[in-house]
């Protein structure tokens, strides 16, 4: 790389991929490399990280038309499996949200629901919905962040799937407003997924109730 | 219940096998004998298999009670598989276990055979909180116990890997079983044919894998730019990658310190070597559990009734209703919680 493009430090590493902090071209950077796995055969092992690197820089890429707010993408390397995008500053959701005023909370989650909705309005499914996958920045923008899960889906039950995740970890982690959030939540959602829409949007939140009535999500006590 | 000997029966009869294990409530294994449906061609047709285990059953029961030099008056408890499976087979178990139970005026438990194969595990390994890797030709989870259930946290969203490997093996003309086989072929190649690789968060889809290999097999290309070995190879490949993806995904999620892989398909070298690998990465413990007790067995039945029996005791007549679909993440594990 040349001396534009700076990788100065390790800031996060998953099960698939490690996030790098640095610069690209006078721009501060993330760096995201889906790292090789050895116990797989270098023939798909290449492949599945040059495929799904192309994959989440296409679906930033598009995902940013809808009026959803996520990085934007400067460089793709896929011969690295790396997505140089542009480093969002500010705190992880997942930290602050329980620290926030009510009415900032129903705002937040409001907009969340928003976004959650143009996303799955245009096909788009993003596969992990978490407060750890938003950033809220110092001028109070919320940005959607990685889409290492996406997929394109029209389906009810990929929608649904997608929301219930997320309905998941607002109990799991965000449990003492939980009534509070995932309602302004659906209420965005509702509100994004638009009047001629309704129907459609109806049809999705139903189906989060069938999803959590199978055995699978929940405890005996819970269940209907 | 004044139980004498502390000694259980065991019955196995979910797919091809009738298993019969005799197990002391210790866990002490005294005998365990199987009897396999070999199908001369085709798969395992449920009402073929009915038939043949029919007419062994009583043969089998009388051979284990014979190998553990007991007589039948000396069991106490009676434990069989009543999910899940193939309907007419799980039958049998049901049937030939009430009678048991009656005539001999003994308690009877009815147990999911997919939490058996991780409770065998658990006491074979002494593994205390694992994540479960279990692969065979009727099913493919990875599963972790957590809130009082062995809930699953990944599967297939189709056809099990077992059942794509045997599968594959019948269309190039291999046998039941075609597990061990397709392996030794596998290991004569080092060839890669691209084949799709489809996992969904903790799912996976084998079906597609299935069908991409039918079509490498049935291509004019074939035994002409590449070979059966190659085929072999680039399947076995694709489809433990992606099971060992969702296991290290798994893993990561639950925070397991432990990796039990069981199930027919755990015999499978390659796959073992994947999974250790990623055991040793995150310095986790793997065991795989001993080739006897990873296919379906009476005993890992036996130990299961045994745990539930100690913990709250038998199950009603009406709960001994057989139940082919069941998922093991509907049912709570009292000696567990």
């Amino acid at each position: 790389m040349s001396n534009n493009i700076i990788v100065e430090k390790l800031i996060h590493k998953g099960a698939e991929a490690s996030l790098y902090y640095g610069s690209w071209f006078g721009k501060e950077a993330i760096f995201k490399k889906r790292i090789p796995k050895g116990y797989r055969i270098e023939q798909i092992d290449k492949l599945l990280r040059y495929n799904r690197t192309l994959n989440e820089a296409k679906a930033l890429i598009r995902v940013k038309n809808y009026g959803v707010l996520v990085p934007p993408v400067y460089e793709i390397d896929v011969e690295n499996a790396t997505i140089v995008m542009k480093y969002i500053k500010g705190e992880k959701l997942k930290e602050i949200l329980d620290s926030l005023t009510t009415s900032k909370k129903v705002q937040f989650l409001r907009e969340i629901g928003k976004s959650i909705a143009y996303l799955h309005k245009n096909g788009h499914i993003h596969g992990d919905i978490t407060t750890s996958n938003m950033i809220l920045t110092p001028t109070q923008d919320l940005f959607i962040v990685d889409f290492g899960l996406h997929d394109y889906s029209d389906s009810i039950e990929d929608k649904s799937t997608d929301l219930h995740l997320f309905k998941r970890v607002l109990l799991s982690s965000h449990g003492s407003d939980f009534t509070i959030c995932f309602d302004a939540f659906l209420e965005g959602y509702s509100e994004g997924y638009g009047i001629e829409k309704n129907s459609e949007c109806r049809d999705i939140l139903k189906n989060i109730l069938v999803i959590e009535t199978r055995g699978r999500y929940v405890k005996k006590e819970d269940r209907l | 219940m004044n139980l004498k000997n502390n000694l259980t029966l065991g019955i196995e009869s979910t797919a091809h096998t009738w298993s019969v294990g005799i197990v002391e409530f210790s866990g002490k294994v005294l005998s365990l004998v199987n009897d396999m449906f070999i199908p001369e061609k085709g798969g395992i047709h449920p009402i073929l298999v009915k038939e043949q285990h029919l007419s062994n059953f009583m043969q089998i029961i009388n051979k284990a009670l014979d190998d553990a030099s007991i007589s039948i008056k000396e069991i106490d408890l009676i434990a069989f598989s009543k999910s899940p499976g193939l309907g007419p087979i799980l039958k049998i178990g049901a049937h030939v276990a009430r009678m048991l139970s009656q005539l001999l005026g003994i308690p009877i438990v009815a147990v999911n055979h997919c939490i058996a194969h991780i409770e065998i595990g658990r006491f074979l390994s002494k593994i205390e909180d694992p994540l479960t890797l279990y692969v065979s030709g009727g099913n493919t989870i990875v599963s972790a116990y957590e809130s009082g259930r062995y809930q699953i946290f990944g599967e297939t969203l189709d056809i099990p890997i077992g059942n794509l490997i045997d599968s594959f093996a019948r269309d190039v003309g291999i046998p039941h079983p075609g597990g061990p086989k397709v392996e030794a072929l596998a290991r004569e190649s080092d060839n890669y044919l691209h084949l799709p690789y489809v996992v969904k968060g903790m799912d996976l889809s084998f079906s597609g894998l299935y069908s991409a290999a039918k079509r490498l097999i049935e291509s004019k290309d074939y035994e002409n730019k590449y070979t059966l070995y190659d085929v072999a190879n680039s399947l076995q490949e694709t489809a433990f990658a992606m099971l060992t993806e969702v296991t290290e995904r798994a893993l990561a999620h639950t925070g397991k310190s432990e990796i039990l892989l069981t199930g027919g398909v755990a015999a499978n070298k390659r796959l073992q070597e994947m999974i250790k690998y990623i055991s040793r990465e995150h310095a986790v413990r793997f065991e795989v559990v001993p080739l006897k007790y990873a296919g379906d067995n009476g005993a890992m039945i036996a130990w299961t009734g045994i745990l539930r029996y100690k913990s709250i005791g038998g199950n009603n007549i009406s709960e001994t209703q057989i139940n082919p679909k069941e998922r093991m993440d509907q049912i709570t594990i009292p000696w567990r919680s």
